[in-house]
């Protein structure tokens, strides 16, 4: 038996009065990023790292000219001012391959988080919305999606599909990895279910688009974002890896096929000659999780105050 | 006025009920398995099989002979409609018979698979208890220290680590430990000076050589343990429980085991993933270090149109990760009182 | 049977640390628990009580901090004083604390007799037999199965019985002091009444004294003995029972009696306060606390806190206090 009911009336004395609109709500949203930014510049850094890369695979391959020079001269050359990198096996300059070979790898990656999140997110929400017998068959099919090791998977596949360019790579990687954010979003939506959300709606007679559009996607939204993210370092190590073990044709410069290419041909592993070439590759990769990384961690906080240190 | 405990059905029940569940799922999934890889073999372009039949009927063998001699190698044979090719598959798979070897002729795909096995079930295993033990260790310290930048620095490098591709961190060790500054060994699971069996050198010689391999499997995966582990006693941290035992005066180190108890318990959820994980992840660690296992093994058998092998091989790998998963879920069935009673979870 | 303890806390600040400094939940707050008393503390959420009531374990939780003040205990000194080993030995065994019933104050993965064992090994109880014999009894007392309860776990127990193996942990050390946090809050009403019965009968039973936390007035009108109501970190008023609650002084006091629906008569003559509670953030800084609420606001209440003037047995902070006897009529 509670004894106090709070009427309407004084207006909270810090925040003034009872303005709550779309932009001051969306003004404070921003200002606490950047505080959050601010607080651990590193996180900044990330955000740079992964526009740098961004750029690289936008406008990369429009620095060099289509066939990169060779040198005869320079094969595998130290590194120097010329060549940051050293060269590879034709005397062309690390650098450049590194550089070009983004727009690949960045592609590939895109198109595969676009479709894991896609195919996730509407399994998940179609799943814990519809519940009953739908959501038990689509759970199975997660589940199985899950199980099944990918890349081995992937490798007995590329002996009946050789799968060219980075849209259809993107394809089929994003098919085999949609179960982890199907499972997570439907256990989102069951949630939010249980919270009243949904039949509040429905009670108020709002159509089932609007429901999922304006209640349910915008809470998971931040969270569909970070595995987004995930997802696209998951298919950079599918892709690159699938390239390094010589598994797909070797048509364009990425950087898997340098990592082929240097431990393979350049016998990078045992003599030091080749190193530069097969370091470079990996140092952007490394780069590029770190800034994926990062960014990743500070959305964590921005969205999820809990973990905000005190 | 007695109110009655919600009764516990029989323990041992729930628990069998539940490996039952685990088993039949486990039985479709190798089901499935089994099927795709059928269906890849037959799609091949320029059947294989078919091709195998005609080579042999030419080298002047009977069309009977050689469609059993095909049949033998495949498990299947090469005539006939595509579902009586099905059922003979299956039928083979289960009388345990994976076919033979072309790129080692004659020899049965089990056997194969057999000497391979162990090359990578006891690095896997190896790399995941060791980095189990690490992560979780380091995962409590970077909860409890977590508004501390040592705390920090931990969680950012689990999230880091967890990140970077398996083969990323073989090839970088490679590089750093066997090329630019060579203290360990470069390839191979043992030197081949010396004699295979139970003595120092060999024993040593392995342990060497098994370092790198373990060292980055534990690597990849130690990550995901400390950001779980993490995110579960700071969840545990700020459950009332902790905060009730210390009031009641309990000692310290019993308010620990419970956090410990409570925070490390669905993690074994994520142990059979992780295993599965660092199986998908030997396909690159043997071919980066030469290593005789299932992952080099399924390559090779690519590389070598060794169809019969590389089923088989596929097929083992998904049953690995299947028992692994069973392994897993009972240890945590047996540890959770609450599954016992076949309560939620 | 040992005497009863007093209680006594003085000056007691708990503070805060927020964003925007350090704000105080607990204000330089006097009370003292009369020995074999049960003493309610009602207040709405923020007004510091659940804060005041960990005070008395000295286990205010980080970012808060006690910042001043002592609490003593006859027979065990200034609580505040107490850290390490001998804070730990004397939680539990010297004063015992129940959880809110919603929390859940149970390890979910050991079984309730795993848990009071561990509680005797704490403690170095000898005698761990006797320890559960006594447990049992406890349990019986409050109508559960004492040897099934301690076989089973947490997940297998209803909300009522967790709560009352909650009461049971907090006093099968013979603890002398009992504080209880929102004992009832969040269980059904037959089940309230039977827990405040319970707590009531062990209480004069063992010679207790105990303090019960409650946004219930109704619930602490049954079982209490003294009343102190809080108001933004402040005891604004405190009494017997029977006395603030039938002729309340301070105007929060009345305006939290007002505001009770009676079962009889006009339901309209029901007013809630106006306003809202302040939050750590929103406290009015220098002068009274509830100023903003109050009906009988004066210039002075802008600047002066109220001090507290006592009067027959009773006490209360209020400028505008204590009414003449005329006024008291409209309670009764």
């Amino acid at each position: 038996m509670t004894v106090i009911i709070n009427p309407e009336g004084v207006g909270d004395p810090l925040t003034g009065p009872a303005t709550t609109t779309r932009a001051t709500l969306r003004r404070n949203f921003w200002r606490g990023v950047w505080r959050v930014m601010r607080r651990k510049p590193s996180r900044m850094a990330g955000v740079a790292i992964v526009a740098l890369f961004a750029l690289m695979g936008v406008f990369g391959p429009l620095l060099y000219p289509g066939h990169l020079p060779r040198d005869d001269n320079a094969l595998y050359a130290a590194p120097s001012l010329a060549h940051p990198f050293g060269t590879d096996f034709e005397g062309t300059d690390v650098l450049a391959l590194v550089v070009t070979g983004a727009r690949y790898v960045l592609l590939t990656g895109l198109a595969t988080a676009l479709i894991t999140v896609a195919l996730g997110t509407a399994i998940g929400l179609f799943a814990g919305f519809r519940r009953g017998r739908w959501d038990t068959a689509l759970m199975r099919l997660t589940d199985m999606n899950l199980a099944i090791p990918g890349l081995p998977l992937l490798l007995v596949l590329s002996t009946v599909w050789k799968f060219t360019g980075p849209l259809e790579m993107g394809l089929v990687l994003g098919l085999l990895g949609w179960g982890g954010i199907a499972r997570a979003v439907r256990s989102q939506t069951l949630s939010l279910r249980e919270r009243g959300f949904i039949e509040a709606a429905r009670g108020l007679g709002l159509p089932t688009t609007h429901i999922i559009g304006r209640e349910l996607l915008p809470g998971m939204a931040p969270y569909i974002a970070m595995n987004m993210l995930i997802a696209v370092t998951g298919a950079v190590y599918a892709q690159v890896g699938l390239f390094f073990l010589g598994v797909l044709p070797f048509e364009s410069n990425n950087w898997g096929v340098m990592l082929n290419l240097a431990v393979f041909n350049g016998g990078a592993l045992t003599t030091p000659a080749a190193l530069p070439y097969l370091l470079a590759p990996l140092l952007a990769i490394l780069l590029l999780t770190l800034g994926i990384v990062l960014i990743v961690d500070a959305m964590d906080e921005i969205f999820n105050p809990r973990l905000r240190e005190e | 006025m007695t109110q009655a405990v919600r009764s516990r059905p029989r323990s041992a029940l729930a628990v069998a009920r539940r490996v039952a569940g685990h088993l039949m799922r486990g039985v479709v999934m190798i089901w499935v398995v089994a099927t795709i890889s059928f269906v890849i073999i037959r799609e091949i372009p320029g059947d294989p099989v078919l091709g195998q039949y005609e080579s042999l009927i030419q080298k002047g063998m009977s069309p009977e002979q050689a469609e059993r001699a095909t049949a033998v190698l495949y498990g299947f044979l090469p005539t006939g409609s595509l579902w009586h090719q099905y059922l003979g598959y299956l039928g083979s798979l289960a009388h345990l018979d994976l076919g033979r070897s072309l790129s080692t002729p004659g020899v049965e795909v089990t056997t194969l698979i057999g000497s391979a096995a162990r090359w990578t079930v006891l690095p896997v295993l190896a790399g995941t208890l060791l980095s189990f033990l690490l992560g979780v260790t380091m995962g409590v310290y970077a909860a409890i220290k977590r508004s501390g930048r040592l705390g920090d620095l931990l969680a950012l490098s689990g999230s880091l680590l967890h990140g970077i591709p398996v083969y990323v961190i073989g090839l970088l060790l490679t590089a750093i430990f066997a090329t630019l500054w060579p203290v360990m060994p470069s390839g191979g699971p043992v030197d081949v000076d010396f004699v295979p069996g139970l003595n120092a050198g060999y024993v040593g010689s392995l342990i060497h050589h098994a370092v790198l391999p373990v060292v980055t499997y534990t690597l990849a995966s130690y990550g995901g343990w400390i950001l779980a582990m993490k995110s579960n006693v700071v969840a545990v941290l700020g459950d009332d429980f902790i905060l009730a035992a210390e009031l009641r005066g309990l000692r310290r180190g019993i308010v620990f085991r419970y956090l410990a108890r409570n925070a490390i318990l669905p993690l074994f959820t994520i142990l059979a993933l992780s295993i599965g994980m660092l199986f998908g992840g030997s396909i690159f660690i043997e071919q980066i270090f030469n290593y005789p296992g299932l992952g080099l093994l399924l390559v090779n058998s690519i590389s070598s149109r060794d169809y019969a092998l590389m089923g088989g091989t596929f097929l083992v790998i998904t049953i690995g990760i299947v028992v692994a998963n069973i392994a897993a879920d009972l240890l945590y069935t047996v540890i959770d009182p609450r599954v016992r009673s076949g309560g939620a979870t | 049977m040992t005497p009863p303890p007093e209680v006594r806390i003085k000056d007691l600040t708990v503070v805060y640390r927020t964003p925007a400094g350090e704000l105080p939940a607990v204000s330089r707050v006097d009370l003292t628990l009369s020995p074999g008393t049960i003493t309610g503390v009602v207040g709405e959420s923020g007004s510091g009580k659940s804060t005041l009531a960990l005070s008395l374990l000295n286990a205010v939780q980080p970012p808060g901090r006690i910042a001043g003040g002592s609490v003593e205990i006859d027979g065990l000194g200034d609580v505040l004083r107490l850290g390490g080993e001998s804070l730990r030995r004397t939680r539990g065994s010297r004063i015992g604390y129940v959880f809110q019933a919603a929390q859940n104050s149970l390890n979910p993965l050991k079984t309730i007799g795993g848990q009071l064992l561990d509680l005797g090994r704490s403690h170095e109880v000898d005698d761990l037999r006797g320890l559960v014999r006594e447990a049992k009894d406890l349990l019986a007392r409050m109508g559960m199965d004492g040897a099934r309860v301690l076989d089973s776990y947490q997940h297998e127990l209803s909300g009522g019985m967790r709560q009352r193996v909650g009461i049971m942990l907090a006093l099968v050390l013979n603890a002398k002091v009992v504080v209880l946090d929102e004992p009832t809050t969040a269980l059904d009403m037959i089940t309230q009444a039977t827990i405040l019965r319970i707590v009531r009968e062990i209480h004069e039973e063992r010679g207790l004294t105990t303090l019960v936390i409650t946004h219930d007035v109704g619930a602490v009108a049954e079982v209490a003995d003294t009343l102190a109501v809080m108001y933004g970190g402040r005891v604004v008023e405190h009494g017997p029972v029977t006395d603030v609650l039938g002729s309340p002084e301070h105007p929060y006091t009345q305006g939290l009696i007002r505001a009770i629906p009676r079962l009889t008569g006009d339901i309209s003559l029901a007013r809630a306060l106006p306003g809202r509670p302040p939050t750590l953030g929103t406290l009015p800084v220098g002068g009274c606390v509830f100023r903003e609420r109050c009906e009988r606001r004066m210039e002075v209440c802008e600047t002066v806190e109220p001090a507290r003037t006592d009067h027959d047995g009773r006490s209360v902070a209020c400028h505008a206090a204590p009414l003449t006897p005329a006024k008291h009529k409209e309670f009764v």
